[in-house]
C-alpha cells in the first residue's frame, strides 16, 4: 500500500474507531447494585404509557427494596421477536404475549415453567378466577399468568332495538332469538342490505372467528384431537350458512366489502348500520371515539339452548422465555405486577377486565365502561367459558378454519363438505406435527 | 510491489467480502441444509433428507401461492412494462412543465408500501372509493374490487402500477441515449413517429427493457407488503402469494425448514425465468456497438 493509501485508510479507520471508544452513549440511569430485568411488551401509545407509569413505580420504590430495575421496551411483532431472541439465546427476562402462542411456545420449550417460581415468590393463584389464571396451564403446567383479560360478548344497539319494536333490555337469550331479532333489525334498500341484525363474518370480528361450535355444544380440541367435523360443528356452521343464506350471500359481501377497518367509524356498528356485534370490552372505546351518541347493551352471546352459556374468554399474558437471565427477578416484578392494586390499575386503563376472583370496588366504579364492567365481569364465572384451543399447532388451524368460514360464506362450499374437508387438513397438520416430534425424540435420543 | 496491490486491493474490499461471506453465503448455505431439516427455530434442526420438498410437492397451498404469484407476475409485468414505456416516451417529449410531469409520475414511488396500500385500500373500498364513486357517475356500479374473488387480483395488478416511477425513470435515462441521427434517419425515410417508436425507440432501449423486467420479475416474486395490508389473503385465498405464505410458514407456523425449502424453489424459479427471459430476448435485444 502507498503512503497516501495508508494515509487514507487511517483518515478513515481512525475516527471510526475513536467514535466507537469514545462516541456517546446513553446516559446510564440504572443505579449501582440494581440487577437489570429486560421486560418486552407489545403495548405503545396510551396502554404503553400506562405500563411505562407502573414500571417507574416499581423501579422507584419496591424495585429499590428487591434491587431490580426493570427496561421496559415496547416491542412489535412482541412474540415472533422474543421467539428468535430465544432461539438467538438472548431473549428478554420477561415478556408480554398473548395466550393463543401458549400451547406452540411452551411446547417448543420457549417459555419456562412457572409453577415453582409462582410458589417461591407467594403469588396466590387462589386470588383469581380460574378461567384467568387456567389461560397460563398447558399440559398441566403454568407457563404464562395473566395480564389483561377480556371476554367477549354480544354489544347491540339500544335505538335500533326500539326502533325494530324490540325490548331494549332484553337482549336475546338463545339463537333462535337471536335470529328472529336479527331479521326484524335487517332492512334492504333497491336489493342491498342498508341494515344488518347480525353478521358473524370474520371481518366484523377478529380472532376469534373460529368460536361458533361452542354455542352449540362443541369443543375444538379434546387433547389429542381437532374435532370440528362433529354434530355441533356441522350444527353451527348451518347456522351460520342459513342465516347468511336469508340476508343473500352476495349482498352480505357487498355489506362487508364496505366495513375498511373495524376500528374507525365505519366500523357498521359504530356506524349504526349493523345492530348486533360479538366483540371484546374495547368496543366502550370505540364507541368514546367515534359515536359517543351510541347507546348500547352488553349481554352473554345467546347459545342454542337458553340453560347452555359459553363464554369465550382470553387475555394478554406474561412469560418468562426460556434462557432468561434472571428469572427469579422477573418473577420478584411479576410478583408486584400482580398485586390487586397494580394489575386493576393497568386491566382498568386498558379498558378490560380485573383477572381477580373479587375484583375490588374501586376497580368497578373507577372503570371507564363502569355501567357494563359488572356484567362482562360475571361473564367469565360461567362454568362454560373457553380459551384458545391448547394445540400446539393453532396458529395452522386457525387459519385453515378462517378459510373454511369464508369458503361456506362466499357460498363455495356447503357446510358440511367444507367442514369434512377442513377436519382432514388440520388432522393432517395434526398428524405431521406429530410424526416430527416422534422423529424429533427418536434423534435426540440417539446419542 | 504487485503481491502489496493484491494485499491492499482485497484490504478495500474486505469490507464487502465479510459482508458477503456472513451475511450472505453462509446464511444461504445454512438455509439450503436447513431446507433438509425439520427446525422449529426454537429446537435444533432434525435433518429429514427430502421431506420438505416432498410434502411441497403436494400441498394444496403451495400450489395456489405459486398459481397466484404466476398469474400476478404475468399480469404486472407486461402491463407495467407497457405502462413504463409509454410514459418515458410521453415524459421524454420536450414539452412545458416537462420537469413537474416527470416529479408527478416519480413521487408515488417514495411513498411507503404500507401507506400506499392503505391509500389504495380506501380507493378501491365499493361504497366509498373514489374508483368506485367516479364509476358511479359515468353510471357504472363498482364491484367489491378486494372483497370479490374475481377482482381481489385484479385489483392489486392495478395498484402495481403505482410504483412504475421507477422504471420510467431507468427507461427515461435509455431514450436518452439513443442516438438522435438514427432519428433523423428514419425521418429522412419518410417513417411516421409510430414507425419511429417501433424501429428506433424500441430496439434503442431493448437492453434497458431486459433489465427493467428481469428487475420486475425478481420483484413480483418477492410481493409481500401490498397484498399483506391490502387482502391478505383474501377470498379463497385468491390474493396469498409465495412470499406470505413462505413467511407464515417460518414465523407463524414455526416451520423454519419448510420455508427453507420454499426459499430454494423460489430462488430457482426465479432463476429459471431470469435465464428464459434472456434466452428469449437474445434476438431482440439490440447493444451498441455489439
Amino acid at each position: 500500500m502507498t503512503l497516501r493509501g495508508t494515509l487514507i485508510f487511517l483518515l478513515l479507520v481512525l475516527p471510526a474507531l475513536a467514535l466507537l471508544a469514545f462516541g456517546p452513549r446513553q446516559a446510564p440511569h440504572v443505579p449501582p447494585d440494581r440487577t437489570v430485568v429486560r421486560y418486552w411488551e407489545k403495548w405503545t401509545g396510551v396502554e404503553g404509557a400506562v405500563m411505562k407509569r407502573i414500571v417507574a413505580e416499581y423501579n422507584q420504590t419496591q424495585g429499590a427494596e428487591d434491587g431490580i430495575w426493570v427496561e421496559y421496551l415496547a416491542v412489535s411483532n412482541v412474540d415472533q421477536r422474543t421467539l428468535v431472541a430465544v432461539a438467538g439465546g438472548d431473549p428478554p427476562d420477561l415478556a408480554g404475549l398473548y395466550d393463543h402462542i401458549i400451547a406452540q411456545f411452551a411446547d417448543r420449550d420457549a417459555l419456562l415453567p412457572l409453577d415453582d417460581l409462582v410458589q417461591e415468590s407467594g403469588i396466590d393463584a387462589d386470588a383469581f378466577k380460574p378461567a384467568w389464571w387456567n389461560i397460563g396451564v398447558y399440559n398441566d403446567r403454568l407457563y404464562a399468568l395473566p395480564s389483561t383479560p377480556y371476554v367477549i360478548a354480544l354489544y347491540y344497539n339500544k335505538r335500533l332495538f326500539r326502533e325494530a319494536g324490540l325490548d331494549p333490555d332484553r337482549p336475546p337469550r338463545t339463537l333462535a332469538e337471536l335470529d328472529e331479532y336479527s331479521r326484524k333489525l335487517t332492512r334492504f334498500e333497491a336489493g342491498r342490505i342498508v341494515q344488518a341484525g347480525f353478521i358473524p363474518a370474520p371481518k366484523l370480528l377478529g380472532w376469534w372467528h373460529w368460536v361458533w361450535l361452542y354455542f352449540f355444544g362443541g369443543n375444538l380440541w379434546d387433547g389429542q384431537q381437532f374435532t370440528l367435523d362433529t354434530p355441533a360443528g356441522r350444527a353451527a356452521h348451518r347456522w351460520m350458512y342459513e342465516q347468511r343464506v336469508e340476508m343473500g350471500l352476495k349482498q352480505s359481501v357487498a355489506f362487508e366489502a364496505n366495513v375498511g377497518a373495524v376500528e374507525g367509524p365505519l366500523n357498521p356498528f359504530l356506524a349504526e348500520r349493523l345492530a348486533m356485534v360479538y366483540q371484546g370490552p374495547w368496543v366502550a372505546n370505540w364507541v368514546r371515539q367515534y359515536k359517543p351518541s351510541l347507546e348500547y347493551g352488553v349481554a352473554r352471546f345467546p347459545a342454542d339452548r337458553e340453560d347452555r352459556h359459553p363464554v369465550f374468554v382470553s387475555s394478554d399474558v406474561f412469560v418468562i422465555p426460556r434462557g432468561s437471565r434472571h428469572p427469579r427477578e422477573a418473577m420478584r416484578f411479576l410478583r408486584y405486577l400482580l398485586r390487586q392494586d397494580v394489575l386493576e390499575r393497568l386491566c382498568r386503563e386498558h379498558w378490560k377486565l380485573s383477572p381477580f376472583r373479587t375484583p375490588s370496588e374501586d376497580f368497578f366504579e373507577n372503570h371507564p365502561i363502569r355501567e357494563h364492567i359488572r356484567t362482562l365481569d360475571a361473564l367469565a364465572d360461567s362454568d362454560d367459558v373457553f380459551g384458545y384451543p391448547r394445540m400446539p399447532t393453532w396458529s395452522e388451524a386457525s387459519v385453515e378454519m378462517l378459510f373454511m368460514i369464508e369458503n361456506i360464506f362466499q357460498g363455495h362450499r356447503p357446510p358440511d363438505e367444507a367442514l369434512r374437508e377442513t377436519q382432514a387438513k388440520i388432522d393432517a397438520i395434526v398428524n405431521e406435527y406429530q410424526r416430527m416430534a416422534a422423529l424429533r425424540r427418536a434423534a435426540e435420543a440417539t446419542p | 510491489m504487485r503481491r502489496s496491490r493484491q494485499l491492499a486491493g482485497l484490504l478495500w474490499t474486505a469490507p464487502w467480502w465479510l459482508g458477503f461471506l456472513f451475511f450472505l453465503a453462509v446464511p444461504m448455505a445454512m438455509s439450503l441444509y436447513l431446507s433438509f431439516c425439520d427446525y422449529p427455530l426454537l429446537q435444533p434442526p432434525v435433518f429429514t433428507g427430502t421431506q420438505n420438498y416432498r410434502q411441497l410437492a403436494v400441498d394444496p397451498v403451495f400450489h395456489k401461492v405459486l398459481g397466484n404469484t404466476f398469474i400476478y407476475a404475468a399480469g404486472a409485468i407486461p402491463l407495467g412494462t407497457l405502462v413504463a414505456v409509454l410514459l418515458a416516451v410521453l415524459l421524454n417529449r420536450r414539452v412545458r412543465g416537462q420537469g413537474i410531469f416527470r416529479t408527478c409520475i416519480f413521487v408515488p414511488t417514495v411513498v411507503p408500501v404500507v401507506a400506499t396500500a392503505v391509500l389504495w385500500l380506501w380507493a378501491l373500498n365499493e361504497q366509498y372509493g373514489l374508483l368506485n364513486q367516479a364509476l358511479g357517475v359515468a353510471g357504472i356500479g363498482g364491484p367489491a374490487w378486494l372483497a370479490s374473488p374475481g377482482w381481489a387480483m385484479s385489483s392489486l395488478i392495478l395498484v402495481s402500477l403505482w410504483g412504475v416511477g421507477s422504471p420510467v425513470v431507468i427507461y427515461l435515462a435509455g431514450l436518452q441515449d439513443v442516438p438522435e441521427e438514427l432519428y433523423e434517419a428514419a425521418r429522412l425515410d419518410g417513417a411516421s413517429p409510430v414507425r419511429q417508436f417501433w424501429h428506433v425507440t424500441l430496439p434503442g432501449i431493448s437492453p434497458v427493457i431486459l433489465f427493467n423486467v428481469i428487475i420486475a420479475i425478481i420483484g413480483t416474486w418477492q410481493i409481500f407488503a401490498l397484498p399483506y395490508v391490502m387482502s391478505n389473503p383474501g377470498p379463497e385465498r385468491g390474493t396469498y402469494f409465495y412470499t406470505m405464505y413462505l413467511y407464515d410458514n417460518a414465523y407463524r407456523f414455526l416451520k423454519m425448514g419448510y420455508a427453507s425449502a420454499m426459499a430454494w424453489i423460489q430462488l430457482v424459479i426465479i432463476l429459471a425465468l431470469t435465464g428464459l427471459v434472456f434466452w428469449v430476448s437474445r434476438r431482440m435485444v439490440h447493444y451498441r456497438g455489439a
